[in-house]
């Protein structure tokens, strides 16, 4: 059972706060180590997995041919939404879509969507008729810490890597998803008082609400989501943003190099 | 967002389609102490936004383990009536409200002085009539307004405001069109007296220079719909009014 009062851990987090240290001995605005991998499973039009710090995670793409909604006759459709199985930690149980896996969904659905990455347009094969339906699966393995950051990125890097599936609907050649930008999620959670970048699940225990920063390749902000209880001040995310641009520029930088192997 | 570039949200006088400026607010009228069956309630018209707020409690905390042994817990429930927009909405809960009470809910957390009853459980209930974009925000001032009608203590009141983009230009305040073909979209829960933020969210394209502007203005309504909030209250419990 997870400690139902982490008294004593909160009391750790804010004495190491005030020494500005953390609990794995990382810096203030560190990350842990993270690998992508990419066209990782073989059924997935486009996938990726995500290995940070011992976070775990999986996304998946899949297509379908589906007829377009009436007021939207030439575009096709995005969604991307992800499980939290029991599978990802002690604390997960079976059951219905549970609200933090539906926000999870929608908060990184919304960072890919609101970038304009995907041109919808682009996702129509007879206008009217037959357009397809990208779907993002992103499943959760283990949850150390983070899962948020995590499967934005998993998101990202499978989309990036999808091709239409279009022999074998009967609708031409089978050709690269077109992805025009890499949105990018970073996380900050109130540790002992003060933001963190990238937290372990033992500071996510011991810690207060979060802020999801999605920026895009232009260092404008696509989605902004704040969760858990807790307040901040407009200086407090001042702070965080300025850290958001380049922690975002360095994982967009893990995803190109991931593509150009 | 919709992201229609060829709709034009902005007249060749440089005021919005329904004439406001770019920096002004929809009328927003309050009444504390709406529903007598609550323990607290508020009914709050922002622009055509109608939304009803019910408090219940705080009471037993049910099932067990939704406990907390130190606080209380909020359950909010945000919900759209069918009726509520020009195409009907099939009753129940979906996606979009379960995230919305959720982030509500800890918002809500973050203003209401938990400690004060631990175990037991507050129910807000949110019921939006009609629905004319920003419904998140105006459910928020509307539960914040139920929450001290029922006299649960809070460190402030939470006002719920939102600025957005449309035509490349930062405004205060979309309404339905300005929602459905604007650019940008930025809710917040604001604390008027600290000057804090419990509630954050946003979609669309903002650069950080919009993104400084767009919170500028949703501060200065704060304050103004701030001002409406504790009138409605003052009304209850000092004019004798209801």
């Amino acid at each position: 059972m997870v400690a139902l009062v982490p008294t004593l851990l909160r009391q750790e987090l804010a004495r190491l706060a005030e020494n500005d240290a953390r609990i794995d001995g990382r810096g203030r605005w560190e990350a842990r180590d993270i690998t992508l991998e990419t066209d990782c499973l073989y059924n997935g039009e486009g996938s990726a997995k995500v290995v940070w710090g011992d976070t775990i995670v999986y996304a998946g793409v899949k297509f379908e041919m589906r007829t377009p909604w009436p007021d939207r006759p030439n575009q096709g459709s995005l969604m991307c939404g992800a499980e939290l199985r029991p599978v990802a930690g002690r604390k997960y149980e079976p059951g219905p879509p549970s609200p933090e896996s539906i926000e999870l969904g929608r908060v990184v659905d919304r960072g890919i969507r609101e970038s304009g990455c995907i041109d919808m347009e682009s996702l129509c094969i007879v206008p009217g008729e037959k357009v397809w339906g990208v779907m993002i699966d992103i499943h959760v393995l283990s949850d150390q810490g983070n899962i948020f950051d995590a499967c934005a990125l998993a998101a990202i890097a499978a989309l990036r890597t999808a091709t239409v599936p279009a022999e074998r609907f009967d609708v031409g050649e089978d050709h690269t998803l077109k992805v025009n930008g890499t949105p990018i999620m970073a996380s900050f959670t109130r540790v002992g008082g003060r933001y963190v970048f990238d937290p372990t699940e033992e500071e996510e225990l011991g810690g207060d609400e979060r802020i999801h920063i999605t920026l895009g390749d232009e260092g404008h902000l696509h989605s902004l989501q704040k969760g858990l209880k807790g307040v901040f001040t407009p200086e407090e995310f001042a702070e965080i943003f300025d850290v958001a641009q380049s922690r975002c520029a360095d994982l967009r930088k893990l995803v190109a190099n991931q593509e150009g192997n | 967002m919709g992201g229609y570039g060829d709709v034009k949200l902005l007249r060749e006088d440089g005021l919005r389609l329904d004439g406001r400026k770019i920096d002004e607010m929809r009328p927003i009228e309050i009444e504390a102490g709406y529903l007598p069956a609550a323990d607290g309630s508020a009914w709050v018209k922002h622009g055509l936004n109608v939304a009803v707020a019910a408090v219940y409690g705080p009471m037993e905390a049910h099932p067990r383990k939704i406990q907390r042994q130190d606080r209380c817990v909020i359950d909010v429930r945000y919900n759209m009536a069918p009726f509520s927009t020009s195409d009907r909405i099939r009753p129940g809960y979906n996606r979009r409200s379960r995230e919305i009470s959720k982030v509500t809910a800890e918002a809500l957390e973050s203003v209401v002085i938990c400690e004060r009853y631990p175990r037991s459980k507050i129910r807000v209930e949110i019921e939006i009539l009609s629905a004319e974009a920003g419904t998140r925000c105006v459910g928020i001032t509307a539960a914040a307004v139920a929450l001290a009608d029922a006299g649960i203590p809070m460190r402030d009141l939470l006002v719920g405001v939102a600025s957005g983009k449309v035509e490349d230009t930062v405004v205060l305040d979309l309404d339905k069109a300005e929602d459905n073909y604007g650019q940008a979209d930025l809710p917040v829960g604001i604390l008027p007296n600290t000057g804090e933020i419990a509630f954050l969210q946003m979609d669309g394209d903002l650069s950080p220079d919009e993104f400084n502007l767009a919170m500028e203005y949703n501060f200065k309504a704060a304050a103004e719909i701030h001002d409406i909030m504790v009138d409605a209250l003052k009304r209850r419990y000092e004019g004798g009014e209801n």
